[in-house]
């Protein structure tokens, strides 16, 4: 109901929108400063065009490097956040897909691919309406990251997704602690600090030392912290800066890659197909349509919309259980390199 | 939930109960006397307390121990045998420490209905069109130390074009350990509608959440153990669903089985022919969604039987997923489960959780009930009329 145009209008309009945003604060910065800002001491960009750029024209935007607009966008952390290579072990969960086939290639007289198609949009649709709702919660209210853990591992009925959430979220929470904090949360301390940033690290920073001290002591009644990968998803990308659009799209966007990298495994496609589908407007156009759908759904209002995928899902745990431990193999592997 | 606005008819009607509240308290008085000490109603809601008919055991030794009371069983009914648009359903039931309950509801199923004119024979409120037009119905279960609950209904069978949204929750005693821990058992079910009438999951919007708090009395404080919630939506009431259907044949705009008086469509077999709608899609190729939740020591060893019974089935992929079992042989459990699947798993604070997808109606009562009673601890401690509806 947010939304009342199409999503692609909106998300030109958007692109516009931000263009010319990015493009006025860079005219900003250039008349502003003749030399790159320098409330940006940590950020070592030379800028040699910067002086000159003036006399280019407008519109040739290209010619024109605008290192604000690059900051304004997020773009590091955004990239950082898409990689694949980005440790979360998510490749290694497939969420049901093998589960899928084998339980509909009987009953249709379809290829693989078009049941995988199927498959996509249904995964798709599960994990928007049952995790996004945590994502963006953990965007907007930080301090609550441990009631949307908690109530996250309540709501998840499936073992295997629980056993990917918690591994993934884990996962993300230390390469957030080895990794990126150092950077991220430092340039907060030189006073570039936005409040809602330092709340999400001090969220973080709190939900970890709750998940450290917790190991010893959870009973079968008493549940401790669990470490849930969408919330702190949520609460991460804010600690990098993301916006809470990108934080959502990513989130979706990264689910989608995993499930198509397991076709790739699992040899429903070659990779190159893969690409074709990760990169096609029906796909964005899913993605789009999913996010705006649970845009306003708070958490406790989540549901899963695809109730077959919960009892597909469970019946793979021994395909799983492979999976996870190379997953597992991943993460001893990151252990050693660091 | 959250009431409509109503006109005021008399200050003394809305005092006691809303139209569709009910509320209940089941104490146990000395020495041993299990009495609904408050049953209060409002139409179109009934709650029927049944005559005391199953006497646990007559070995009072045993009955002191597993079974502190002997059960007290209600029926929950509406007039009509379900819920028209803007029925709201509001159950408040409390069992108070050491008491039993068997909570069925013996009309077959509960009906969510869809009346053509905006008028129905009950008021419709006017405010919020989307809202006002849905069928809501809350129960909150409140179980004490000791208490066990055992809430097999029949399945909600939402017909087409019908609006229901369902919220149940059940709060345990977060103090009590071991045998003193509060027990429930409660069966959600949907099915695809009246498939007499070639309804095949054609209805607007149907919700089922359960959610299970564990309350502490000392503190105030309570905490969410266990939340199932279920949305199946035909995402119709806006012009965005469509964007998502992509170049296969699920362009839904209207999402109905394009014959619907043929009951014996067979579902599956067009499945490449006929667009599915939206919530067809996500159920296929089944009937029957629904989810059986158990905690508590009087259901801990329900509980292991069914994840035994699950791990012991043969595994994805095996040939007895597509095999056409006959329900002619309903008691044979593993050929009837042809037509089933299911997971079972022991899932966090000691709850097992059941999710299953059966063909239809009756397959899924026959494999449900035929495990309960296979295992037998439900009829041993409830008696048969807690299997009532299955």
């Amino acid at each position: 109901m947010l939304f009342e145009d199409r999503p692609q209008d909106l998300e030109s309009e958007i692109a516009q929108l931000e263009a010319r945003l990015h493009d006025m604060r860079a005219q900003l910065d250039i008349s502003t400063y003749p030399t790159p800002p320098s409330s940006h001491p940590d950020k070592s960009w030379t800028m040699p065009y910067n002086t000159t750029n003036t006399t280019i024209k407008k519109n040739t935007n290209d010619q024109l490097f605008r290192p604000s607009s690059v900051r304004a966008s997020s773009l590091h952390a955004l990239l950082l956040l898409s990689d694949s290579a980005l440790p979360l072990g998510s490749f290694a969960y497939s969420s049901g897909l093998e589960s899928y086939l084998a339980h509909n290639k009987p009953s249709r007289r379809t290829n693989p691919v078009t049941s995988f198609h199927h498959f996509l949009k249904l995964s798709i649709a599960s994990i928007a309406s049952t995790s996004l709702p945590y994502v963006l919660a953990g965007y907007r209210r930080p301090e609550t990251l441990e009631t949307l853990d908690n109530d996250l591992d309540a709501s998840t009925p499936c073992i295997v997704a629980q056993r990917a959430s918690v591994a993934q979220g884990r996962a993300l929470l230390g390469v957030w602690e080895r990794a990126f904090r150092v950077s991220f949360a430092s340039e907060h301390a030189n006073g570039n600090a936005d409040n809602a940033e330092a709340s999400a690290i001090t969220a973080i920073d709190d939900f970890s030392s709750a998940l450290k001290s917790s190991f010893e002591d959870v009973d079968e009644y008493d549940l401790g912290p669990r470490g849930h990968f969408a919330p702190l998803w949520g609460v991460t990308c804010r600690a990098m800066g993301l916006d809470l659009q990108q934080t959502a799209y990513t989130f979706v966007l990264n689910h989608a890659k995993a499930v198509l990298s397991a076709a790739v495994r699992a040899s429903v496609m070659g990779p190159y197909q893969a690409q074709n589908i990760l990169a096609s407007q029906s796909l964005q156009d899913t993605i789009m349509g999913r996010i705006e759908r649970e845009w306003n759904t708070e958490p406790e209002e989540a549901g899963q919309v695809v109730p077959a995928l919960d009892f597909i899902t469970s019946a793979t745990s021994a395909l799983q259980a492979e999976a996870m431990r190379s997953q597992n193999r991943r993460c001893v592997d990151l252990d050693t390199i660091a | 939930m959250r009431q409509p606005a109503m006109p005021i008819r008399s200050p003394f009607e809305s005092s006691i109960a809303k139209p569709g509240q009910g509320n209940v308290v089941l104490s146990l008085l000395p020495p041993n006397n299990p009495t609904l000490t408050t049953l209060t109603y409002k139409y179109p809601l009934k709650l029927v307390p049944r005559a005391p008919g199953f006497v646990p055991t007559p070995d009072p030794a045993a009955l002191s121990d597993s079974c502190p009371s002997r059960p007290v069983h209600l029926y929950l009914l509406t007039y009509g045998g379900g819920l028209l648009p803007g029925d709201h359903i509001e159950v408040s039931i409390k069992l108070e420490p050491r008491t039993r309950m068997v909570v069925t509801t013996p009309q077959g199923s509960t009906k969510i209905f869809k009346t053509e004119d905006n008028g129905g024979h009950r008021k419709k409120m006017p405010a919020n069109d989307h809202l006002s037009d849905m069928s809501q119905q809350s129960l909150d279960v409140r179980i004490g130390r000791q208490s066990a609950l055992c809430y097999l209904p029949d399945p909600s069978v939402p017909y087409q074009n019908s609006r229901y949204a369902q919220v149940q929750t059940f709060t345990v005693d977060a103090a009590a350990r071991g045998d003193q821990r509060s027990s429930l058992c409660v069966l959600d079910w949907v099915t695809q509608g009246r498939t007499s009438r070639g309804e095949n999951w054609n209805f607007r919007f149907w919700k089922g959440r359960n959610e299970v708090w564990a309350a502490d009395e000392k503190t105030g404080k309570s905490r969410l153990l266990l939340r199932d919630s279920v949305i199946l939506d035909d995402e119709q009431e806006d012009e965005l669903a469509t964007d998502e259907s992509d170049d296969e044949n699920e362009d839904s705009s209207h999402g109905l089985n394009p014959h619907p008086d043929g009951g014996d469509v067979p579902p599956q077999a067009q499945a490449g022919l006929l667009p599915l709608n939206i919530i067809q899609e996500r159920t296929r190729p089944h009937g029957v969604v629904g989810t059986l939740i158990l905690s508590g020591p009087v259901f801990d060893k329900l509980g292991s039987f069914l994840i035994e019974q699950f791990t012991s089935q043969p595994r994805i992929g095996s040939r007895n997923w597509s095999s056409s079992a006959t329900s002619s042989a309903p008691e044979d459990s593993a050929t009837a489960r042809g037509d089933v699947t299911w997971t079972a798993a022991r899932v966090r604070a000691g709850f097992v959780l059941v999710k299953f997808g059966a063909k239809d109606f009756e397959t899924a009562k026959h494999w449900l009930g035929g495990l309960l009673r296979e295992e037998g601890s439900i009829v041993r401690e409830f008696g048969e009329e807690a299997l009532f509806c299955l």
